[in-house]
């Protein structure tokens, strides 16, 4: 058998559209999943208890369950819960959102861990109220420093959001599984298409080691 | 260690010198000290014959096992510069802290220009701080504190701006004139990560500054220094003594200890072993204590 990879070239633009879905869904999640993330992070470092409980509940289920079933779950149960349909689309942003969610406050607690007490000491010497050090020596540098783990965390969205397909959603993996089944030629289209994920994860990757020697060098004291 | 505090005095430039003589010069009449043309008058101390500082009482543990300070006495009086020597663990960091707001106290008091201002209150376990008062000291630290995502004007003029209220312009122009008299102008718009340690705790010190404190306290801030870089920092120092600026300051640097000081106080134990003039200390201590103390560090 021999492989003919330019008949691939033949569905570009249906390849082309199921990135932009892809990218599309990973857009979104990353940032409304960092967003929501950075605001568990801070439930979760909060001093009012309950905040903490529910925060700490909600990152442990959504890191402790495979994506996958959350995203049936939002697709196939979340309908029958609340009586009303909801689009794919609707389901696989609302889970990947929060799975985002939950990774993404991790990533947000370390670095605001890793502020050194030292800088806390000189605030309070320097007469700084407790938002104000907050708003201007612990938040900036938290967030600067999760920015590179920030990047990884996309990295892997990216990659994961390959599951929607099992929702029926036309992103880059379903477009390249239907080609694929099509044509009858799995080797050439998968390839292509893992090609494809790799194109694009790959600067990303190299972005991340970059952004965080960068960071490290110039948050170092 | 020993060996790399020979080393700096070995280094130290004639400026630093020369600014020490004129200190040292000064140094028989304080109060003249305070007041001839000084930039900082020692307006807080505006009672006459009452201490700048007062130090009652002050006992503090981290736990029941470690005990710290057990019932500190200290008077400072207005224009005077303390130096507070003694081993490491004697509770001297601690003291510092304390007078700064950053430790609960078990029991005892501290007072500011008659103030008391904080105070333990032994019934609800919770140390009392005036911040109005507190707010008029300064502090730099042992380790870097500056904020390494500001550039070095923005550490100097974020606390004005937040905590006064300063306009961004009015903060600039008091950043950058205090800048260009520590020979920093050029770095105003560096991160500190591109500064040396010295240049780093220069900066610090001008960053307490801004703040127009009455009285400064300097917590061993150049151990953290490389030899070379620990004249830069104490000639700042010294520059400041000599503007009339009250501190209290803990060295382990005993060259320093000596011609800076008004007075010294030996701490070990968590309390005051014995305080005199430098003269006293280092050549006629009276205590055993500050003896043994005297020989280990002079005994290179
Ligand atoms: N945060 C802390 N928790 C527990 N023990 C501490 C803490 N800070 C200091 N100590 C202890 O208190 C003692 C006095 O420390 P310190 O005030 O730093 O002494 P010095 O500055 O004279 O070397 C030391 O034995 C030290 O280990
Ligand atoms: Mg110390």
């Amino acid at each position: 058998m021999t492989y003919d990879f330019s008949i691939v070239l033949g569905y570009w633009q249906a390849l082309l559209q199921g990135l932009g879905l892809t990218l599309k869904l990973t857009l979104l999640c990353a940032a409304a999943g960092s967003a929501l993330g950075f605001f568990v992070s801070l439930a979760r470092v909060s001093s009012i208890k309950p905040l903490r409980w529910i925060s700490t509940l909600y990152v442990e289920f959504f890191r402790g369950t495979p994506v996958l079933i959350q995203l049936f779950w939002f697709f196939f149960c979340l309908p029958i819960a609340i009586g009303t349909d909801i689009s794919n689309f609707v389901a696989a942003t609302l889970s990947l959102t929060l799975y985002t969610g939950a990774i993404t406050s991790e990533t947000f607690r370390a670095s605001l861990k890793s502020i050194r007490k030292e800088e806390i000491d000189a605030c309070i010497a320097l007469g700084l109220s407790r938002i104000s050090q907050v708003l201007y020596v612990i938040l900036p540098q938290a967030i600067l420093r999760a920015i590179p783990t920030l990047l990884s965390n996309f990295v892997s969205l990216f990659k994961e959001s390959a599951l929607v397909s099992a929702v029926g959603m036309a992103d880059l993996m379903f477009v390249g599984q239907n080609i694929s089944s099509n044509i009858a030629r799995p080797v050439e289209v998968l390839t292509m298409v893992a090609l494809i994920y790799f194109v694009v994860a790959f600067p990303l990757t190299r972005a991340v080691t970059v952004v965080e020697r960068k960071m490290l060098a110039k948050l170092a004291i | 260690m020993l060996r790399a505090a020979a080393f700096a005095r070995h280094l130290r430039s004639k400026e630093v010198v020369t600014t020490m003589n004129k200190i040292m010069s000064n140094k028989t009449a304080t109060q003249e000290f305070a007041t001839a043309g000084s930039q900082y008058k020692t307006a807080a101390a505006g009672v006459s014959g009452q201490p700048l500082v007062r130090i009652s009482n002050l006992h503090k543990s981290y736990s029941p096992t470690v005990q710290v300070l057990k019932g500190l006495n200290l008077d400072m009086a207005a224009g005077e510069r303390l130096v507070v020597i003694g081993p490491s663990g004697g509770g001297k960091s601690t003291l510092l802290r304390v007078m700064m707001g950053l430790e609960e106290v078990n029991s005892g008091s501290v007072n500011f220009a008659g103030q008391e201002y904080i105070c333990a209150d032994e019934s609800k376990q919770k140390t009392k701080i005036n911040l109005d008062v507190r707010k008029q000291i300064g502090m730099v630290f042992q380790h870097y504190t500056l904020f390494p995502h500001l550039t070095i004007l923005q550490n100097l003029t974020l606390a004005p701006r937040k905590v006064r209220g300063e306009s961004n312009a009015s903060a600039e122009e008091r950043g950058m004139a205090l800048l260009t008299r520590f020979g920093l102008g050029a770095k105003a718009n560096a991160y500190p990560n591109q500064l040396s340690g010295g240049q780093k705790q220069r900066v610090a010190i001008a960053r307490a500054l801004m703040l127009d404190p009455k009285l400064m306290l300097f917590d061993e801030v150049t151990s953290a220094l490389d030899p070379e870089l620990v004249a830069e920092v104490e000639q700042v120092i010294m520059q400041l003594a000599e503007q009339g600026m009250p501190m209290m300051i803990v060295t382990h640097d005993m060259w320093f200890a000596k011609n800076i000081a008004s007075r010294v106080v030996f701490c070990a134990g968590g309390v005051v072993v014995e305080e005199g003039t430098p003269d006293e200390i280092f050549n006629a201590p009276k205590h055993e204590r500050t003896r043994e103390f005297l020989n280990r560090v002079f005994h290179i």
